[in-house]
């Protein structure tokens, strides 16, 4: 199974919905809250995130070796169905 | 503070505006509560309404981008997904924003 990590913030109501749909199809998920976290590790997130394409819209989540930002269930579902 | 009187004037103040830009609350009641509890508790924490769902950085002129209503500054991003990025608004036309997909900005520039 792909890893999947959901980059979030406490805040944020589709952060939620992401970890709640990944939560209600029994699929295993890493959750980091950026606004939980300190400066330096913010940093690096954001980097991250950056990295992949993102921005600092939340959620950001890394499916496998694939990322998306925002909540969209299609594209979660694809990108878990991608070889 | 009291939170639900906050969210009541920050009703007021946000209605008008967005009514100009095209723009509503979204008519689930549920999400425009959550979304304006979390806009009030960052405004008593820092000041200011910022946007529940995108992260302020260290440059403060880009984060008055994202305090609420932030639609003027996320303009054609926004009309492509007929809703604000959290949500808390929608076009006027729409009756059910569940139906609607939230999808960053790069995706519009790609087509």
């Amino acid at each position: 199974m792909k890893k999947v990590k959901v980059y979030a913030l406490s805040t944020c109501l589709w952060c939620k919905k992401t970890k709640r749909y990944f939560e209600e199809k029994k699929i295993p998920f890493e959750a980091v809250d950026y606004d939980k976290q300190d400066d330096d590790c913010q940093q690096k997130i954001m980097e991250e995130i950056k990295a992949n394409g993102g921005t600092g819209s939340f959620p950001f989540v890394k499916i496998g070796n694939s990322c998306t930002q925002g909540y969209n269930p299609g594209e979660f579902e694809k990108l878990l169905e991608k070889k | 503070m009291n939170v639900e009187q906050r969210k009541q004037a920050l009703r007021f103040l946000f209605g008008p505006i967005v009514d100009k830009l095209g723009y509503k609350f979204t008519p689930v009641e549920e999400d425009a509560e959550f979304l304006l509890e979390q806009e009030v508790l960052l405004e008593a924490e820092t000041g200011m309404p910022y946007c529940p769902c995108q992260a302020r950085g260290k440059d403060r002129a880009e984060n008055m981008k994202i305090v609420c209503p932030c639609i003027p500054f996320h303009r054609r991003h926004y009309d492509a997904m007929k809703r604000c990025w959290c949500g808390l608004f929608v076009h006027k036309d729409v009756t059910d924003p569940d139906k609607l997909v939230q999808f960053p900005e790069s995706a519009i520039k790609e087509g």
